[in-house]
């Protein structure tokens, strides 16, 4: 296990060495949240001036039931795209190596799921951050924001778990990045991350229940609009039990798709 | 325990029912270079990447440093180093960041990987880049690092597949220089190489691989006498007399095989074998008979001959298509940036 955690951690490592080298990905990691905010949320802010809509939402602030929805998505892009690191180190032979090397084959995805959940946490601290600037008011305060955090970690860690499992049968980056979009918009829309469940048409409403996205925005937003909730802790248990899920299934899907 | 490798009985087919490897068998002695050739397809890939354990042989048994590669898959990647084809190091890492990663990957502590990240870099002359992104390195640079981090944990073996494809002949001769040396440290040396001058200055002893079997495996020079003989060919000079004399005596001459008439003035004489002490003799001859030779040369069968006997083709119609590919890989590596 230690071994394992090790491995796993270096894995990690190299991956976020070269995260940190990208300024200009730093620097739209910083711009994105700001232009979903102005400009989403400005769009909609008159949304909340219906007394109706702002009763439904739970705040008189579109922003604020938007902010959970922008952490989920910049989580959503980003740690999607986990996978292509799979392909070009395939690609390059450095899978090889690793694979070559004496370290558990596990720490291959899990590494690279670390690695995307840190990327994802410094990307939510800047959305949070942002907000705050905004005017947005997290209801359940720094101990609210703090396991906001903690549920965008988890998310990150289950998309680009998926993004790692579809990856290892996937020789090219065009091909993973069309099969990725093929689950990015059902994702994204068959959640409430955008628009109150209530809202949808009956049949949208089964997808969105079946949707993990749906059981990450419903504690977020909780916390940011509604409180502690009992919402809260069962939908992070939820949370918590598909991240250990999907662990076992990348985990299973890659060291059998490398040792044949 | 004198052998570094072992490979019994070695069977792969793949599950779409591809059988690349049909049951082979070698061994590789320690301190050995060993060479293995083969042409694309033959079953040269496969063999390897299950000798180092990326892929599960169908049937037989492999043994790296006596440690079963299914067994104790392990100490068996422990016990080895690998530098593949592709140049597998992360050009958005310096230079010490990938060897000092690599150094972690086979458990090696900040202090011991300090120590032998000086020497390795040192060694391939990387060592005042060594905080440079390998992104701004060469070909060369870049596949001299990879060898370097192959080595980072002192491995008693060690795999270079293609370790000079498409690099410039000075720094092919650079790294034959560092090959020569490993051997010289007692280190065991698995290479495949499509270039079969190096295989002939380097290995002890080389494979050919074919359709999935080995199809030829001994020391370079014995492999080339089975050849067949040297040929040595020589024109006299004009108004020389007592050439037929001369071309009787040499046919008569013990190893001598054949004396045959070219074209131009040419004169063949085929030699079982030390073509190069026969011209001596035959001056000899020449200078008793009063024959003015004019000029003499000698041919050797290369390991080319050896290659074309066995699979049917000479190396270099596999060279190109490899070679085309590897420039794909590169543009594909700078389309990335």
């Amino acid at each position: 296990m230690k071994t394992l955690i090790m491995d796993s951690y270096y894995v990690a490592w190299r991956e976020l060495k070269k995260y940190f080298r990208q300024k200009t990905r730093m620097i739209v990691t910083v711009i994105q949240p700001f232009l979903w905010l102005v400009l989403m949320g400005n769009a909609m802010s008159g949304l909340t001036n219906n007394p109706m809509a702002a009763q439904f939402l739970g705040t008189g602030n579109y922003l604020t039931f938007m902010t959970p929805g922008v952490v989920l998505m910049t989580i959503m892009f980003s740690s999607i795209f986990a996978g292509t690191t799979v392909v070009w180190d395939r690609r390059f032979g450095y899978l090889d190596k690793l694979l070559a090397a004496p370290i558990k084959r596990g720490a291959i995805p899990f590494g690279k799921m670390f690695a995307a959940a840190v990327q994802g946490l410094i990307q939510a601290i800047i959305i949070v951050i942002v907000a705050l600037l905004f005017g947005v008011h997290f209801k359940t305060g720094l101990a609210g924001i703090i396991v906001i955090l903690v549920i965008a970690m988890l998310l990150a860690f289950i998309l680009s778990g998926f993004s790692l499992a579809l990856s290892v049968k996937i020789k090219t980056i065009e091909t993973l990045m069309a099969v990725i979009n093929l689950f990015m918009m059902p994702l994204m829309f068959a959640s409430n991350a955008l628009f109150p469940i209530n809202v949808m048409p009956k049949w949208l409403q089964i997808i969105a229940k079946l949707n993990p996205i749906t059981y990450a925005i419903i504690p977020m937003r909780d916390l940011t609009v509604r409180g502690w909730t009992q919402h809260v802790w069962l939908y992070t248990i939820i949370i918590l039990a598909i991240d250990i899920v999907a662990m076992m299934w990348t985990n299973w899907v890659f060291k059998n798709a490398t040792s044949e | 325990m004198s052998e570094a490798i072992v490979v019994e009985n070695l069977k792969k087919v793949y599950s779409n029912g591809v059988e690349a490897v049909r049951g082979i068998n070698f061994s590789v002695r320690y301190g050995e270079i060993f060479g293995f050739l083969g042409p694309n397809g033959a079953g040269k890939s496969t063999t390897i990447k299950t000798v180092i354990g990326l892929l599960k042989p169908t049937e037989g048994n492999i043994l790296l440093d006596g440690f079963d590669v299914c067994k104790s898959p392990y100490r068996a990647r422990l016990a080895k180093g690998y530098a593949s084809q592709e140049t597998s190091v992360d050009d958005r890492l310096t230079a010490y960041e990938n060897v000092y990663l690599q150094g972690k990957f086979f458990k090696m502590n900040d202090a011991e990987i300090k120590k032998r990240a000086k020497e390795v870099l040192e060694m391939f002359g990387l060592w005042e880049r060594r905080n440079d992104l390998v992104e701004t390195f060469s070909g060369g640079m870049m596949k001299r690092l990879d060898i370097a981090a192959a080595l980072i944990h002192q491995p008693r073996i060690l795999f270079l597949d293609e370790p000079t494809l498409g690099l410039d002949i000075q720094t092919r001769t650079a790294i034959w220089e560092y090959i020569r040396k490993f051997k010289e440290n007692g280190m065991t040396i698995f290479l495949t190489t499509h270039y079969l001058e190096e295989a002939d200055a380097l290995c002890d002893r080389v494979a050919i691989i074919d359709h999935g079997k080995i199809m030829a495996l001994d020391k370079p020079g014995t492999l080339k006498s089975q050849i067949g003989g040297d040929l040595i060919t020589l024109t006299f000079a004009e108004n020389s007399e007592n050439t037929k004399d001369f071309l009787k005596v040499a046919k008569e001459k013990e190893g001598v095989k054949s004396v045959s008439k070219m074209e131009n003035g040419i004169y063949s004489i085929m030699v079982e074998r030390n073509g190069d002490k026969m011209i001596p003799e035959l001056f000899s001859i020449a200078s008793k008979l009063n024959v003015q030779i004019g000029s003499v040369r000698l041919k050797r069968p290369t390991l080319d001959d050896v290659y074309m006997k066995y699979t049917g083709k000479t190396i270099r119609e596999a060279e190109s298509s490899r070679d085309e590919s590897r420039k794909a890989r590169m543009m594909a590596r700078r389309a990335k940036r």
